[in-house]
């Protein structure tokens, strides 16, 4: 027989739990009769006397605690700091989810400008699973590229089309999610880059106004700012609203990949006076979304909801959407054709895209990801011959230069993202979105954690972020010997066989 | 300590609690007779005294500041549990012992008001508390 050389803990909570009683009435007696300075202890031990006895019998909700008394503490005391320990001490560079070590890292280099060469040797997989850019024989030079300019609304001939000169996004993060000073960091940098910003679904975009970037109206499912006493469009508020210069284009939210099938969300302890006037809600409750638009109940009224805000907007309108079935996304696109009414852009957000507050089970397991879905969503209307009708932006983690030239390669036009963004302006990943709690102030309203983000600053962080992202764009293109986006295909693309984009690989690798 | 009510609770307690432990502070730190007599019956002068004067002074300051109410309660409830044990043990409630021995009651009965209202933010306590509610 080996004997066991752990502790049994069971035995110990069973002997620790008399010997604090026991103690206690011990320095109670020590401080009596030696000195009364053991009354210190005895103190201790009254309250910690009475907190084991409340954790045994006092309370239902801990098990472990009423099984082991304050012993079992221990256990939640470790569990409680093990987050921070494993991001700071024990999880490696490349193990961290959603962004690892190595991605942000990335990210915050190109946000201060700091040279991003690496050394000795990649730290990436090569196996079967990892997609990779083909490099061209005679790569080009940089001067022989063509402008990356992309024109929304030009296919219809929309009154006023938009020109995006450098093929990134804000991706749609509402104020609500955001605090105003990371609203005004996001929309400062955006000018300054000379990109768009896109409200998100939060309402009236009164910060982003104020600051002055071009801007993309985002109407979510709720339609906070545009909506009337039913929750249908009300035409005339949208009228009023894209009369703002700044709003150079309208997006209709279907789905988003954190959470499709399901409506924004914005937890209660987000809802400040101001939000709830701004999306006309009441605080102390949580705001839902409907799951989808009160006019779109088929695929019919869907598009026609869409040309509809197209006449009363008279601006670029496109709709945002991750993917799922694919036969309703084929009878969507065909719809589109049938009617002859096609939005300016698809949005196709992947369903490892980011969240502020989403349920678990649709962040972890509803919805296509990004890559199969673009690759999907572009072949859909490559053959129905209608891929020259719009344009596609893509997001889901999009936020280095590697993940964004493989999206460019399966069709995208233009590049979203949100959370690379808060990351250029400092986000630590401390996933804490939903509770008003950002430890660097980024998505909370407390105005003592907001303070520590200095506008100015991080809106020339998301500048040289863009800069730095559209210097590594140009140079993967040059390797490639495209000119412009454009050119690539799915076939500048190695593809393995375990990747999920396999099952598109036509010709042998 | 989401509504208004609580929170005023909690400030009155606040208040009697340093008002009453602030007072006494004067005549443990200037070493009054009745402040040295006591603490030499408990066999504590003048160190003893000293050292229960700091750890009230930083009880009544945690009580002003904000975020540390809730550990200047703590510190508060377990000084006051302290007197009240030397009352019953040595000092007795004759006379003017009894007017002190209830100040001391009164400071440990405005803490414990104090923890209650905020008794989520406790340390480990807390979140068993909160776990309790939430059944
Ligand atoms: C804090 C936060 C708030 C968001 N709010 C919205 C929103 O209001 N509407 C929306 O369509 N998507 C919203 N999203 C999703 C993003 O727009 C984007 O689709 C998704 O995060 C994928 O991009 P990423 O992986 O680069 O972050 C939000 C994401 C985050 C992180």
């Amino acid at each position: 027989m080996t004997g066991k050389l752990v502790v049994n803990l069971h035995k110990l909570a069973r002997f620790t739990n008399i010997a604090i009683p026991l103690l206690t009435g011990l320095f109670f007696l020590a401080g009596l009769r030696i000195s009364f300075y053991f009354h210190f202890i005895t103190v201790a031990f009254i309250f910690l006397t009475a907190l084991n006895a409340f954790y045994r019998f006092g309370q239902k909700g801990h098990s472990l605690l009423r099984n082991f008394g304050i012993l079992g503490q221990g256990r939640y005391i470790l569990e409680s700091i093990g987050p921070e320990l494993r991001q700071y001490l024990f999880l490696n560079d490349t193990e961290e989810r959603p962004f690892n070590r190595n991605e942000r890292s990335e990210v915050y280099r190109k946000a201060q400008d700091i040279n991003s060469a690496s050394s000795f040797g990649s730290q990436k997989n090569f196996d079967s699973t990892e997609v990779k850019v083909r490099h061209a024989l005679f790569p080009i030079r940089k001067k022989d590229l063509k402008p990356s300019n992309v024109t929304f609304g030009e296919e219809r001939g929309c009154p006023n089309p938009y020109t995006l000169k450098r093929p990134f996004i804000i991706s749609a993060m509402s104020f609500g999610a955001l605090g105003e000073r990371a609203v005004r960091t996001f929309a400062r940098g955006a000018k300054q880059a000379g990109i768009l910003m896109n409200t998100g679904e939060g309402g009236y975009p009164k910060y982003h106004l104020e600051e002055g970037c071009d801007l993309i109206f985002q109407m979510g499912t709720a339609k906070f700012g545009v909506r009337d006493d039913e929750g249908r469009l009300d035409d005339q508020k949208l009228r009023d609203l894209v009369a703002n210069d700044s709003i150079k284009m309208v997006e209709i939210k279907f789905s988003q990949g954190a959470k499709p099938g399901k409506g924004g969300l914005l937890p209660k302890e987000k809802i400040t006076d101001e939000i709830s006037a701004l999306r006309g809600v009441r605080k102390g409750e949580d705001v839902v979304s409907p799951p989808s638009h009160a006019e779109c109940v088929d695929i019919e009224s869907a598009v026609s909801f869409i040309s509809h805000v197209q006449e009363v907007s008279q601006l670029p309108v496109g709709i945002k959407l991750c993917m799922g079935i694919s036969s309703e996304f084929r009878g969507l696109v065909s719809e589109m054709k049938r009617q002859n009414a096609f939005p300016d852009w698809i949005t196709i957000d992947g369903s490892e895209g980011g969240s502020g507050a989403a349920p678990k089970s649709f962040m972890d397991r509803v919805g296509i990801p990004l890559f199969p879905g673009l690759k999907r969503a572009n072949n859909i209307l490559t053959e129905l011959g209608v891929r020259n009708r719009l344009k596609i932006v893509a997001s889901g983690k999009l936020v280095g230069p590697g993940r964004q030239m493989i999206a460019l390669c399966l069709g995208a036009d233009v590049i979203c993202s949100a959370r690379g963004y808060m990351l250029a302006a400092g986000c630590i990943q401390a996933m804490q979105c939903g509770s008003n709690t950002c430890p660097i102030g980024i998505t909370t309203h407390d105005p003592d954690l907001q303070r520590g983000l200095d506008i100015d600053l991080k809106a020339t962080r998301i500048k040289n972020y863009v800069d730095n992202l559209e210097h590594d764009i140009e140079e993967l293109l040059c390797s490639t010997g495209c000119r412009s986006i454009s050119e690539l295909s799915f076939d500048h693309l190695y593809v393995p066989k375990d990747s999920t984009l396999h099952a598109y690989v036509t010709k042998p690798n | 300590m989401n509504n208004l009510g609580s929170k005023i609770t909690s400030w009155i307690a606040q208040l009697v609690a340093i008002a009453i432990m602030g007072q006494t502070l004067y005549f443990k730190f200037s070493g009054a007779e009745e402040s040295t007599r006591l603490f030499a019956e408990l066999g504590m002068e003048p160190e003893g005294r000293l050292i229960i004067g700091i750890l009230e002074l930083v009880a009544c300051i945690l009580l002003i500041i904000p975020s540390s109410i809730t550990f200047g309660a703590m510190l508060g409830s377990a000084l006051m549990t302290g007197a009240i044990i030397g009352h019953f043990t040595q000092l007795g409630w004759e006379g003017e012992r009894f007017q002190l021995g209830m100040l001391a009651v009164v400071v440990l009965v405005a803490c414990s008001i104090i923890l209650y209202t905020r008794r989520y933010t406790i340390p480990l306590l807390g979140a068993a508390l909160q776990g309790r509610e939430n059944q």
